[in-house]
């Protein structure tokens, strides 16, 4: 009974492609699944625009969110540790991040074009901005859960700050870390397709890719484009969990 | 008897599609424009001269749109009535089958622009080759104007990187240096010149003269469903365009009224704009040629799509001819 849980995803696919059959469902506003097929045929046939195809645009948009997110877990990991670690440090920190945090990663969008100009770099800050606030808040309060007597422990057997920094706090934050990290890439991915939409130097991206379907009027090719978007997202998702069952061992 | 039953409940129908049910009123058009687009200037007189009204048409705007695709969706959902809209764009969504609209009037020819920067070593369009020139999106009338511009000066579109910006991004994208030029609709190009950023490459004109540009035109169900009012929308688009002729300056005030720009900047623009409502099928042909080519639609018989997709018979009649 391995796949009965896609029984009622199976039961809405052949539902809508019987109304999309049946006109019951204008096929301009919601093409069927068989119709999306196809134009997932001609994204990587086709490409769009014409001679875009889409493999090259996944690997574009996967690289930016590789860089934005790789940014956000070397500064946001850290920072979460140290703000964890010293009541102090949060103290003062936390108007600043509060303040900022609420900020909309695309109400950055201009503001980053004129920083780093239309391309690779604002595209990357945009998801910097989508993933770090997730896994610096997870991080500190990962730190924050740590079982206080795991401290009292390790002072006892006069463990020094350092031990205690990478022995008790690192590993006892592992678990947060990765679930501030799956939030953090599922934000940044959400953010991509957005700061795609404008200022592509490349040509190739998967935000880019729906516009310019959509400049086109290609339904079906917009919602073949939003399917690959999922599934890459879902497969991040995935492989990240597989990387928390295999560092947390403990947990699982 | 049965017969007679039908016909009172179509009547019925009909009524209700053109009357609000609970306070008897009529049900206004809905109608969609581009923002700050000086090509749509006929519409914006027509709202503030009440031409729309004084020929019987209840105009309400619907939708302003930053392009002619956004536009073009708000059709295909059903949201729009009428509207002004670039040719391009209407013929790819018709074509694609997203959208039932049809043309009525032509609302401009020409009024493009390709830009660079102030100063630039491009002095000539060759030089074009391994630039980076920005444009408004796919399948706009300016996406075709560059292809056709590279392709008539003998440029390898190849080498001509080309990306995606909204024209308000463009001027700025120019000053900073990060593209090479852009194609816009006016009073963009005006505005790069008036700033001191841009200075004009080529002109639309000087690409294709008397290319056809943006259009009016009508959803297909509301125009069998409220002809009249079709009519007098048409004969309202007529008269604006011919008050921007007979008052020019007048129509410089409304221009900077609904674009937000001084008055050099509109003056300037309105210099490149041919407003005018005859249709121009050949025009029209091209374009589809053109989609055709770039695989943006697909479009057997061209001269057949064109014959359904431009209805001349309104503005025939509104004009007399």
């Amino acid at each position: 009974m391995k796949f009965d849980r896609y029984i009622l995803l199976l039961i809405l696919l052949i539902l809508w492609q019987v109304l999309c059959g049946l006109e019951v469902i204008p096929t301009h506003l919601l093409p069927s699944p068989f119709k999306i097929l196809l134009g997932l045929k001609d994204l990587v046939i086709i490409g769009m625009p014409p001679g875009h195809l889409l493999p090259n645009h996944v690997l574009y948009s996967l690289y930016r969110v590789g860089l934005g997110f790789f940014a956000a877990v070397l500064l946001g990991i850290p920072a979460g540790l140290l703000l964890g670690w010293s009541p102090g440090l949060r103290r003062i920190t936390n108007p600043l991040v509060e303040l900022v945090r609420p900020i909309p990663p695309l109400a950055w969008i201009p503001i980053a074009i004129l920083w780093f100009g239309i391309g690779m770099k604002s595209a990357a800050f945009i998801i910097f901005l989508g993933a770090f606030f997730p896994i610096l808040l997870n991080t500190v309060s990962g730190v924050l859960a740590i079982n206080p007597i795991y401290f009292e422990v390790a002072q006892t057997l006069n463990a020094k700050k350092k031990d205690i920094f990478f022995k008790v706090l690192i590993p006892g934050s592992i678990p947060s870390i990765f679930v501030g990290m799956r939030i953090g890439v599922g934000i940044g991915w959400m953010t991509l397709v957005a700061a795609e939409f404008t200022g592509v130097r490349t040509g190739y991206g998967l935000g880019y890719m729906i516009m310019t379907a959509r400049d086109i009027q290609r339904p079906d090719e917009i919602l073949a484009g939003m399917l690959v978007i999922g599934l890459i997202g879902y497969l991040i998702n995935g492989g990240l969990k597989a990387c928390e069952r295999r560092f947390v061992k403990w947990r699982a | 008897m049965k017969k007679f039953t039908l016909m009172i409940c179509f009547s019925i129908l009909f009524s209700l599609q053109i009357k609000d049910v609970v306070t008897g009123e009529e049900i206004p058009i809905r109608m969609g424009y581009l923002q700050s687009d000086i090509h749509q200037l006929a519409c914006w007189v027509a709202m503030e001269k009440g031409f729309y009204e004084k020929n019987g048409a209840n105009a309400q705007v619907a939708g302003i749109f930053k392009a002619g695709p956004e536009e073009m969706s708000a059709f295909a959902a059903g949201a729009l009535d009428m509207g002004y809209v670039g040719e391009a764009p209407a013929t790819t969504a018709v074509a694609n089958r997203v959208a039932k609209a049809t043309v009525l009037a032509q609302v401009n020819t020409e009024g493009s622009a390709i830009m660079v920067k102030k100063g630039s070593p491009i002095q000539k369009p060759a030089d074009l080759a391994g630039k980076t020139i920005a444009i408004p999106g796919h399948s706009t009338v300016q996406d075709f104007l560059l292809q056709k511009a590279l392709r008539k000066f003998k440029v390898d579109p190849k080498k001509v990187s080309i990306i995606v910006l909204k024209p308000p991004e463009m001027i700025g994208a120019l000053k900073t240096d990060q593209i090479d030029g852009f194609i816009a609709w006016e009073p963009y190009p005006a505005k790069a010149q008036t700033m001191g950023v841009g200075q004009v490459l080529l002109t639309s004109n000087q690409i294709w003269k008397n290319h056809p540009c943006c259009v009016l035109i009508a959803d297909d169900g509301f125009r069998k469903l409220r002809p009249s009012h079709v009519e007098g929308m048409v004969k309202a688009h007529v008269e604006a365009t011919d008050f921007i002729h007979k008052f020019p300056d007048d129509a410089v005030k409304i221009g900077m009224k609904y674009t937000g720009m001084d008055e050099e900047t509109v003056r300037t623009a309105m210099k490149n704009v041919n407003y005018t409502y005859e249709l121009s099928i050949d025009g029209e042909t091209e374009y589809v040629d053109f989609l055709s080519r770039l695989k943006y639609i697909d479009v057997p018989h061209a001269e057949t799509f064109v014959n359904r997709f431009i209805d001349p018979g309104v503005l025939e009649k509104v004009v007399g001819k």
